[in-house]
């Protein structure tokens, strides 16, 4: 292993350190706590949701034409990373009674339209790119 | 009979993951994690600074910017992070090698990978219920936050001095021929929902695209054009902050004065237009009018270069009291404002009285001020 391997991992492991340092104040609570939703994170990723991805592309290979596959793809891809980066404000979480400046907005409804929009789409450029493929075919 | 067979995952799997897209994606989030560090550290040092740093006072947006890059890329980052899990994810069902030095090796490996996989999602998830304000564990925000930083930036860089010579490999490899659903779909469709992301949430920190942003936290409105982080019922200041007997008081080696709200308004008062700028992200400009701080302090005879504790009025929450330092006392952008967009200082937003100064997170824009004291 090249010397610039050794230094970065070092530097690696000295930022773990301060961070492991920065933790010595922490009550046991809290650090129950924080291992729980550390543990929690990869449990749901793990589990959860890269199962149910590769659910959801099985089935797609099932259903969809080879040629509709990539416009389906890049659907579920932004569609599902807009998905869970708003899920803190679609789930109806957080926010106070008394400060109506945060939270303010429909949320669901814009994500629905967005969404309605969004794969409406995704639909219309995976037909026309099936039909352009199929056309390439018969005229080959 | 057709016998029902599974569909091989590898069929799609095999060109939808491994070390290439890994490799692609990584770098595009090796530079959003950068990115959240460096901001968040400059943001930690901002509310706990340290005795040889000297923070400036200009640019007065300079918090807004760094703040507001942190939590968008924060944001932006989240699709990027499920994309590289994916890209690797069919790597958590490899079998492990014989032999006992090679199964410590891979044992060590694996060991490093999960702390990363679990303190990179811990930030992702902290910070996005950190700007709902929704806080459903044990743990402080803050400190966590700041802490698994530094083991998540850690666990990156050690990854990366492990992972080096596939890096390299995969970044310089032969392109292999597509037929259209291969990695350039999905680290393109990765890069898209990180945009798509940014433009549906950034509003609430760059003010035109505001009602772009239709999923961002804030809309930006608020009393006054202002949205508000902290309100006067949550801090339990409204009794005081209303209280016709209130003062303000400013000491200094032993020297008080005392002032009523017709009081300061009756001092020479200064505008500025300077910016809001909350560590959840959100940030808005305003126009603020009060006194200069420094007048004040020059009433008690305060000389210029000494630090200013501030006290609040609020008597619940973090933030009761901050620290002016020095150079922001002596800034002539400092107000103790007392008025906002062309209007009294709404109640949410400080009144009687609050610090407003340039480049300062807002936490530490104190309101509803009861107190200056300089401190030796």
């Amino acid at each position: 292993m090249s010397a610039t391997r050794w230094a970065t991992g070092a530097v690696g492991l000295a930022m773990i350190a301060v961070g492991v340092w920065s933790m010595r104040g922490f009550d046991a609570d809290q650090l129950v706590s924080m291992v729980v939703w550390l543990a929690g994170g990869v449990v749901a990723h793990d589990l959860v949701l890269a199962p149910l991805t590769l659910l959801v592309l099985l089935l797609g290979t099932r259903v969809l034409p080879a040629r509709a596959r990539p416009a389906a793809v890049v659907g579920l891809v932004v569609w599902g990373g807009v998905t869970i980066a708003t899920a803190n404000v679609l789930l109806d979480v957080g926010g106070r009674p008394d400060n109506p400046t945060l939270l303010n907005r429909p949320y669901v409804a814009w994500w629905l339209v967005l969404s309605a929009a969004w794969w409406t789409g995704v639909a219309v450029v995976a037909w026309w790119t099936g039909r352009r493929g199929r056309a390439l075919t018969r005229g080959a | 009979m057709c016998p029902v067979r599974l569909p091989r995952v590898e069929d799609i799997e095999s060109r939808l993951t491994g070390p290439r897209t890994a490799s692609r994606l990584g770098l595009w989030l090796g530079a959003a994690f950068g990115i959240c560090f460096l901001t968040g550290i400059w943001s930690h040092l901002q509310q706990d600074t340290p005795g040889w740093l000297t923070v400036p006072t200009s640019p007065a947006s300079l918090y807004r910017v760094t703040q507001g890059l942190h939590v968008a890329t924060g944001v932006a980052t989240i699709p990027l992070l499920l994309a590289k899990l994916w890209s690797v994810f069919p790597r958590l069902l490899a079998r492990p090698p014989r032999g006992a030095r090679r199964l410590l090796l891979h044992v060590l490996e694996r060991g490093s990978i999960a702390v990363l996989v679990a303190s990179a999602i811990f930030m992702l998830v902290s910070g996005s219920l950190n700007v709902v304000q929704w806080y459903p564990w044990e743990f402080s925000f803050r400190a966590t936050h700041y802490a698994v930083a530094w083991v998540a930036t850690g666990s990156l860089v050690l990854h990366v001095a492990v992972k080096l010579p596939v890096i390299r490999e995969a970044l310089a490899g032969p392109e292999p021929s597509s037929d259209g659903l291969g990695r350039r779909t999905v680290v393109t469709a990765t890069l898209a929902a990180s945009v798509a992301t940014t433009v549906l949430t950034v509003g609430q920190s760059v003010t035109p695209l505001r009602r772009v942003s239709v999923l961002g936290v804030r809309d930006g409105e608020g009393p006054q054009d202002l949205p508000v982080n902290r309100t006067a019922r949550e801090a339990d200041a409204v009794g005081p902050a209303l209280d016709p007997e209130w003062r303000l008081t400013v000491a200094h080696a032993g020297e008080e004065r005392s002032f009523g709200r017709d009081d300061l308004l009756a001092l020479p008062q200064a505008q500025e237009r300077l910016p809001i700028a909350c560590v959840e992200g959100w940030s808005r400009s305003a126009d603020w009018s009060g006194v200069r701080v420094r007048d004040l302090l020059e009433l008690v005879g305060a000389p210029s270069g000494v630090d200013v504790r501030v006290e609040s009025l609020q008597r619940r929450g973090a933030f009761a009291t901050s620290v002016l330092p020095a150079q922001f006392c002596a800034d002539p952008r400092t107000l103790l404002a007392l008025g906002l967009n062309g209007t009294t200082l709404a109640l949410d937003h400080g009144y009687p009285c609050r610090i407003i100064a340039p480049n300062r997170p807002g936490v530490l824009q104190t309101k509803w001020v009861t107190r200056l004291e300089t401190l030796a």
